[in-house]
Formats: structure tokens, sequence, C-alpha cells
């Protein structure tokens, strides 16, 4: 019987070779680190999966995994906060709150990590903000220029009796265009936004109103011409630019409600940084420009330069943008059950 | 020859019919009718004829991702419901199982429940056991409501079964395994199958649980088309739903070709 001996080179080779071997997951998990984020379908959807996410895949070296598929905030309850569903959650403002309260996303952002946010406007990283408000679009009032109305100058056209049957809302409990409107009731029919009488007895002078689920929907009713006005946001409208649509966008003389589009990042994240990065590159002025010009969304960073037809309509400016209102989301999200109760009896009858 | 008699009873037998068949083919021929309509939202009288919404369809790496995804899922839940469904079956009326009733309620339960808190439940326990979400979870997910399906389909035929046939092949000398395979499987397989065609649809056509369970870029057709009706309300939502009739209506002819269907008519 021979006996084997084990060399100092035999366990330095085989200890190199295991070490490889249990290091090397962790080395290509940092090679091809993956960012989750949610994101928007529709063109939105196709200019980042065509063009804006390649590219930061190529510049940061990862991979993107863009769930497009609603409800994310469900989602993201469900799965541990430890290791959450989502690095970076893309939705409006209410939600954003929501998730908040929960403590599903981290409140603010560092402009050291997102050195961006210096060039943004105040109203994206203001106290009505969870993260930053990348985009956002104004919800005001669409109508049709075919049916010899005239261009509306405040929200209170939209109760005009020749318009029964024929004005659009939404369902509120579902949609936040449907919920900013009926706070923007209280303000102008009432004492200010959290004036929730005022607003119900308004929104039962609305009536009879044609409600939908989708702003996608409530553009179809305007095309087809089953609505001659309804609260919309402007993108929604300047999106058929250049169709020869009779369908215009009004902003009201009260203000209109931003719907921002907001970032933020969630705490149980484990590529943190990546996550900041990605928010960075999102208000970068070159990825907001091809955002803003493709779905007519206003760019919160104020270096971006559109194009004439762009600037023109879109929120670009100081003076502009003193226009829009932030809501309190915090406030309605607090009530929002007993506001569904109530505004679905009233819609209901 | 005499005229025939205006039969009251009769007419209005053929009216209400004609109503119930209307009301049930409507929706049917409205998606048709929007799907051929040039205009980019529902308009009717349609203004015109126009395949473009197909070819946007056919054409959208988005869409066929998702319907070939639907399919390849809808198969597999179709064969793995099958086994498991009739499986089950057999077991529950021949297994002289203690509580079979008790059982048979627990096995049907995934149809009593909301199919969104199926959901809601299948994506929570595979995150946290870590599984993430890969196909086969959708797959469990969706067999795990369409077993209830085949299970009924086949609990009937084996009511009626007679069990002397299979006596007889003993008698004659078969073995429990020629007999299964030779008597009892060719005698039940009507209520197989039609709980089969069943699973295929409802895994075909299933949202709730896709819901959750579906990963991005691995969208079911029914989650993509929910997604797409948010930003995108036009005619290829409808032609989408054209294929999907098409395509079930498929899946019936061609088990009827391979099986046979007029049997399990008579369940």
């Amino acid at each position: 019987m021979t006996k084997r001996t084990i060399s100092r080179r035999t366990v330095m080779q085989v200890g190199a070779a295991a070490a490889a071997t249990f290091a090397a997951p962790a080395i290509l998990h940092a090679q091809t680190a993956t960012l989750k984020i949610t994101t928007w379908g529709g063109k939105w959807g196709e200019i980042m999966k065509g063009s804006v996410l390649p590219a930061f895949e190529k510049e940061h070296k990862c991979s993107v995994s863009a769930d497009q598929a609603f409800p994310f905030v469900p989602k993201l309850q469900a799965s541990p906060k430890k290791d959450p569903i989502y690095d970076v959650l893309h939705t409006n403002s209410n939600e954003q709150w929501k998730c908040l309260v929960e403590g599903l996303v981290e409140p603010k952002l560092d402009t050291k990590k997102v050195p961006n946010l210096a060039d943004v406007y105040p109203y994206a990283i203001s106290e009505s903000i969870v993260g930053v408000s990348i985009f956002t679009s104004a919800i005001g009032l669409g109508y049709r220029t075919d049916k010899g109305l005239a261009k509306p100058t405040s929200w209170k056209d939209l109760a005009d009796p020749k318009l029964a049957g024929m004005r659009g809302g939404y369902l509120i409990p579902v949609n936040s265009l449907g919920q900013a409107h009926l706070m923007m009731l209280g303000k102008i029919y009432g004492k200010g936004f959290q004036d929730l009488d005022a607003a119900y007895k308004a929104l039962e002078q609305l009536k009879p109103i044609k409600l939908f689920d989708f702003t996608g929907q409530m553009e179809k009713a305007f095309l087809s011409a089953e609505v001659s006005m309804g609260v919309i946001h402007d993108s929604g409208i300047y999106r058929y630019d250049g169709q020869n649509q009779p369908i215009d966008f009004a902003i009201p003389k009260e203000g209109v409600p931003a719907l921002e589009q907001v970032l933020s990042v969630t705490p149980g994240s484990k590529v943190k940084e990546l996550a900041y990065a990605y928010i960075n590159y999102m208000l970068r002025p070159d990825v907001q420009k091809q955002l803003a010009e493709g779905v007519w969304y206003s760019p919160s960073n104020k270096k971006v330069n559109l194009d004439a037809k762009y600037d023109a309509r879109l929120f670009n400016t100081p003076e502009k943008v003193a226009q829009l209102i932030q809501m309190p989301w915090k406030w309605y999200n607090e009530r929002k059950d007993d506001i569904d109760t109530r505004v679905a009896r009233i819609l209901k009858s | 020859m005499s005229a025939r008699r205006f039969d009251a009873g009769r007419a209005g037998y053929f009216a209400l019919n004609g109503a119930i068949v209307t009301f049930l083919l409507a929706p049917i021929a409205i998606v048709a009718v929007f799907a051929v309509n040039p205009t980019p939202y529902i308009s009717f009288p349609p203004v015109g004829v126009t395949l473009r919404w197909f070819e946007k369809f056919f054409s959208s790496e988005d869409f066929m991702n998702a319907l070939w995804l639907s399919l390849q899922v809808a198969v597999a839940v179709l064969v793995l419901s099958m086994l498991i469904g009739a499986a089950c079956a057999l077991a529950l009326a021949r297994g002289n199982l203690p509580g079979a009733r008790v059982l048979t309620a627990f096995f049907m339960s995934p149809l009593m429940l909301p199919a969104i808190l199926t959901g809601l439940a299948l994506f929570q326990i595979y995150l946290l056991a870590g599984i993430g979400r890969p196909v086969w979870g959708l797959i469990m997910g969706h067999t795990l409501v369409a077993v209830p399906y085949v299970l009924r389909t086949t609990l009937a035929v084996l009511h009626n079964f007679d069990r002397r046939i299979e006596e007889a092949a003993a008698i004659l000398g078969a073995s429990p395994v020629r007999i299964f395979f030779e008597v009892t499987l060719p005698l039940i397989r009507p209520g197989v199958v039609a709980g089969g065609i069943f699973a295929f649809i409802v895994s075909f056509d299933q949202f709730p649980i896709s819901l959750f369970l579906v990963l991005p870029k691995g969208e079911t057709l029914p989650v993509v088309l929910f997604n797409y009706m948010k930003f995108d309300l036009d005619g290829a939502i409808a032609a989408a739903s054209m294929v999907s009739i098409v395509m079930a209506i498929s899946v019936v002819l061609l088990l009827e070709k391979l099986i046979g269907l007029k049997a399990y008519v008579k369940l």
C-alpha cells in the first residue's frame, strides 16, 4: 500500500479552486447587478425599453428588470421589506405617500447621491413629494373644439348644464386624476382642498357624468366625441398633436393639479447606489428631453432645452411651474376609505 | 296539405333561445367589429374595414411573446391538471378515503376563493421561500385553479361508472394495470378531456393570479392586454381578443379531432 501525501502546493491549489468556486457567484453578481424598477407602459414604456434603459445598462454595466404590470404597491407590500421586489418605485404621488407611511420607501433623496437634484424645480423635491418628481403633467380640462364650446377658463365651466351627459370624470377610488379633481372642487367651491363637504356637493352638481377607470379610456372618449369636456392631464391631449383631432387642453384660471411622476428608493434595496444612479440618470437633461418630448411630460430639470412646440406648451419655466398645484396626498390617503364610500354613494344615486 | 298551425309555445321557445344566444354572442360581435374598424376607439356603425390592428398585434414583440408564453403555460396546465385532477378523482371516488367529502371540498376550494387573493398569497409564499417568480410557479398557480374543473368532470363520469365492466375484465384475467389503461381510462376519458379543455381556457385567460406571478418581460397575454389598455385603448386589444377566441376554439376543435368530443357532450 502506498502512502498518499498531500503537498502544500496541492492544498493551496485546492484552496484557491474552492475559494474561486464560492466567490464566483458573488463576483458574477457584482458584475451583473440587477436593478428592479417599476415603470409605465404605452409610449413611455416603448421609449424606456427601446433606448433609455439599454443606455443605462450599458453605462452602469448592470441589467434593469422593469416591471410594467400593475399593481405595483400591493406587490411591494407583499414582498419582504429586507428584500423588496423593487429597488426604485415609480408611481404617482398619492401611492408614494401610501408607501412612505408603511415604511416601504425612503422619504427623501440626498443631493450627494443624486447630484442632478440640484437642478430640479423646487416643486419636484418639495415637502409634498416623497423622493423626487422626475416629470409632471398638469390636470386640467380637455374639450372638443368642434362642439361649439368656448374654451374653458375655470373649473366651474365643467358644471355647465349644457354638458349634461357629455362631461367626463373618473372613478375616484381608483384614479389619481379623479382624486385630485375632488380636492380641487373643495378648493373652488369651498374653503380649501380639504373641504370635503363642498367637494361632495359640487360633485353632485356634475351629474350626469361619464366615468372612466384610466386616462387612456378618457382619451378615447374625447376622440370618439363620447365626451365633450372632461378632466384630463395635458399629456393625454397633447399626444394627439399633429393627428388632426378636434381636441384641446385648457388650463383653468384657478390652477392645475400636478400629476407627478415620482421615483423613490426602497429601504431594503440591495443595490442602493445603483438605484440612486438610476434616479440621477432619469433627471439628466438629455434623458429628460427625450422622455418629455416623447410623451409630453413636463421635465423637472430646469436645464432641459425643449424643442419649440414642446417649449410652448409644457411647464418648463418658473412662471409656468407656478401654476402647478401640489395636492395634500397624505391627508387624502388618511381619509381615502371614507371618501371612497361617500363618492360611490353620490355617483351611484 | 293543411297549413301548419302557429304554435305560440314553440315560437316563444325559439325567441327565448334566440335572445339568450344573442346575449352570449353580442360581446364577441362587438369585439369583432372593433377589431376591423379603422378608428382607434369603439364607434358604431363602423366606418370601414381594416386589418391594421391585427397587423399591430402580430408585429408587436410584447404581444407575441405574451401570446407564446400564455400558450406554453396553458398547455402545461392542461397536462398537469388532467393528471392531478384525474388521479384525485379516482382516489376520492374509489379510494375509500376517510373524509372523502371534506377532501373533495378542499380540492374544490381554489374555485371558492377570489383568484386575486390566491395570486397574492402565492406571490408572498414564493418570495418568502426565496423562489422568486419562475414560470413553473406561474404554471403551479394556474394548475391550482384548473384542477377543480378536471376533478368535477371526472367525478361526474365516475359517478355513473359501471364497475361490472372492470370486474368482467378482471375475471377474464386482466391485470389491474391493464384494466386501468384498457378499461377505466378510456371510460373516464371524456370527463378528463372535458375538464382539460376548461383547464386550458382557464389558464389561457387567467388574469388575477398571473397579475402577481408574472415577471417583467415574462408577462402573459391577459396581463399585457390589461397594462396596454391603461395607456393605449385601441383596436389592437380587440384584435388580441379575437385571436384568443380563435385560439380557444382551435383547441376545442383539435381535441375533438384527436380524442373525440361527442363522448364528452353526453356529460
